[in-house]
């Protein structure tokens, strides 16, 4: 064994958890007060300071501007997608446009990108560890939804650099959530993971053969977490507020965000308790200058049905999981819950009619995927392993088919979704005009054979091979995805075997000189210990 | 670490191109689907990358790197009945040199296929082309003076090409003055 250490960080859209293999066994690092999971939150303070997590949380309603939350629905994102427009819409803080099509987050004077922010909450979980286990820490296995694509896992790899870490590897939540379940029983079994987070859905079956952690299927909804839960009851209130006062809540970005925080806590409450009282007094004033507070009560069965429809969207993505592992429901021998919104009873009774039976109780939706982390993180630094052999083995599978775009806004698939991991293919490309000295090729991620109904990673342009007539030069193109799920495109003139130089464009990620810029501004930066005033 | 190993995985990694994927997963090609299964997970345990993680040997992971991602892609092929019956024709076969890696046959690529073989056989050269479908338009027409002339100029730019032969052929066959009372 060596001294060295990692810890495990899953890094969520709403909460983050670090966790570390001690004496062999995983465990959360807990703060200083005693909190296991902290709010994916990102304050700026006056100077150069900032504040992370749950007390940051407090300042998304006093210090609205300046405060960033939710940043992983954003990151590896193009500012013209879908998502990007939603969050405008609903979140307080600026989103900008950046280059090549890129998101950018404006605070005050600064612009920042999306792996910049989820860098300073990386920072956070580093600092925690450190403190918790009063050494340096330098290297950590992050998590990331099994459905993120190339670009978002590249980014959350960025965001890990940026904050001074190795990234030993970047794995699947739910491969994590299984290994912390599966790991040193010695059992044989098919599980399904399903893992609703704030603001990811994804579902894997896994089949466990003792040691062996083999991911049979994954599929996923990048737009469906517990948030949405949120916005339904939030939709719900305003329309209601409206109605009684003829105001609009919605209008006003701090009405909007008491509204966000009466929203998350009233599901909390309705999950635990089957009723919520919502109480948010004088959350704003009418023309006639009389105060006015927002009182209601929510019931379970009307937030059931205000929810249904999202819980049987979860439904569809298993129905898709399952049909690829070629298992139906009654295959399953264990259910893993994932992710806060799983402790809602409705979700409970579904997950229990829809496969036929108890989902398991004694993992914690929280800690579970930053356990499993911990524990992929002690077995990469685990030199003995390549003698002795590890005690777990991950394989894992590429979520999205990986395609080339072909003439006519067509695309050619390469590797199907679900294709384990690592693997390579190669594709021969030859020349189409005399002369030509570059070949360009465009990668998408997706399941359409339309290309603008996937998602771009890039365009790679090949220079630097024989230049002869059309057709007489064959590039042999090789596209690998490692064992990070990160797409990686290098190309060899198959005559001359030499290899050609790849260039990349039309990417929406960090250059290699943006990183190291950012990691400097990251380190200049200094977390707060708790709010300024306070 | 132990010197067989080694020795097994340097000399694995350079055979790697020889191997068809049931020697890759080392299982007979008459393997049921739960013995190839076996051999994945035996092979995992082998040459999972992440067994090495820890290593700085760069040039021993590179190597198990490549074993690793053809033992996925053979398991990728072999563990799918439709694939592996026609991979097994494949190597089975005589092209099995050049058959060692399955590809998909997308819809897509077929199409493209077609599309290069209708190229070839419309010519690979912009004039060869032009002169080709001249000739053809010309010979459909019975204008056989045209044609000709048209179809040696295509064989100018593409001396190689039998359908461009094949046409001078069936033109000088069927010029009118080897045939001149035929009733058209």
């Amino acid at each position: 064994m060596s001294d060295d250490i990692a810890v495990g960080i899953d890094l969520g859209t709403s909460y983050s958890c670090v966790a570390a293999v001690l004496d062999g066994k995983p465990q959360v690092l807990p703060n200083e007060w005693g909190e296991h999971t902290h709010a994916s939150v990102v304050s700026f303070l006056d100077g150069a300071s900032v504040l992370v997590g749950n007390n940051a949380k407090k300042n998304i309603i006093t210090n609205a501007e300046n405060t960033v939350y939710s940043a992983k629905r954003l990151i590896g994102r193009f500012y013209f997608s879908d998502e990007v427009k939603k969050a405008q819409a609903v979140m307080p803080y600026r989103i900008l446009e950046g280059p090549n099509n890129g998101v950018r987050i404006g605070v005050g004077d600064k612009v920042f990108a999306v792996p910049e922010i989820s860098a300073l909450v990386l920072k956070e979980m580093k600092a925690i560890a450190e403190t918790a286990l009063g050494r340096e820490v330098r290297k950590a296995v992050v998590t990331c939804p099994a459905y993120f694509n190339d670009n978002q896992r590249q980014a959350t790899k960025d965001a890990g650099r940026i904050a001074g870490l190795e990234v030993l590897r970047i794995i699947n939540e739910p491969t994590a959530a299984a290994l912390a379940y599966g790991f040193g029983k010695d059992i044989s079994q098919r599980i399904c993971v399903y893992d609703l987070g704030g603001g990811t859905f994804d579902v894997s079956i896994l089949e466990i053969g003792k040691d062996v952690f083999e991911v049979l299927a994954t599929a996923g909804d990048t737009y469906l977490g517990g948030d949405d839960f949120d916005d339904r009851i939030m939709a719900w209130l305003a329309d209601d507020f409206l109605k009684a006062h003829g105001l609009d809540l919605r209008q006003n970005r701090f009405c909007l965000q008491a509204l966000k925080e009466a929203g998350e806590q009233a599901k909390i409450e309705v999950g635990r308790d089957g009723v919520a009282d919502i109480l948010v007094p004088g959350i704003c004033r009418s023309p006639e200058g009389v105060v006015l507070d927002l009182k209601q009560r929510l019931a379970g069965e009307q937030f059931n049905r205000m929810v249904m429809d999202l819980v049987q969207r979860t439904f569809k993505v298993c129905d898709e999981a399952l049909q690829s592992a070629h298992f139906t429901a009654a295959d399953i021998d264990a259910v893993i819950l994932v992710g806060g919104p799983t402790r809602l009873p409705i979700i409970r009774q579904s997950v229990r009619h829809y496969f036929q039976r108890e989902p398991l109780t004694d993992v914690d939706p929280d800690q579970v995927v930053a356990l499993g982390a911990s524990i992929q993180a002690a077995a990469l630094l685990d030199r003995g392993a390549a003698e002795a052999g590890q005690a777990s083995y991950l394989l894992d599978v590429t979520p999205l088919s990986l395609r080339v775009a072909t003439v006519g806004g067509y695309t050619e698939k390469i590797i199907a979704k679900n294709t384990p991991i690592p693997i390579e293919k190669a594709k021969t490309f030859t020349t189409s005009r005399d002369g030509q000295d570059k070949v360009r090729i465009r990668v998408v991620q997706g399941e359409s054979n339309r290309v603008e109904e996937c998602e771009l990673l890039g365009e790679f342009e090949f220079s630097g091979f024989r230049v002869s007539t059309r057709g007489d030069v064959s590039i042999e193109v090789t596209f690998e995805i490692d064992p990070n799920g990160i797409v990686n495109v290098s190309a060899m003139d198959l005559e001359t075997k030499k290899r050609a130089t790849t260039s990349i464009n039309l990417s929406s990620g960090l250059t290699e000189q943006d990183i190291l810029r950012a990691r400097d501004t990251n380190a200049g930066m200094e977390l707060a210990v708790r709010p300024a005033g306070a | 670490m132990d010197v067989n190993f080694l020795l097994e995985v340097e000399s694995r990694s350079q055979a790697l191109e020889e191997l068809d994927y049931f020697e890759v997963l080392r299982v007979p090609t008459a393997a049921a689907a739960a013995e190839i299964k076996a051999a994945y997970y035996r092979e995992s345990r082998l040459f999972h990358p992440d067994r090495f993680a820890a290593l700085d040997t760069a040039e021993l992971k590179d190597r198990i790197g490549r074993i690793y991602r053809r033992v996925n892609e053979a398991y990728t092929v072999l563990r799918d009945d439709v694939k592996r019956a026609r991979y097994l024709a494949d190597v089975s076969g005589p092209d099995r040199a050049r058959k060692l890696r399955f590809t998909e046959a997308e819809e897509s690529q077929v199409k493209q296929e077609q599309k290069q073989k209708l190229e070839e056989v419309l010519g690979q050269t912009p004039n060869g082309r032009k002169f080709y479908a001249a000739a053809l338009k010309d010979a459909e027409a019975g204008r056989w003076e045209p044609a000709e002339r048209a179809v040696k100029s295509a064989l100018m730019y593409e001396p190689g090409n039998a359908r461009f032969k094949e046409l001078l052929d069936r033109i000088e066959k069927s010029k009118p003055r080897l045939d001149p009372f035929k009733i058209r």
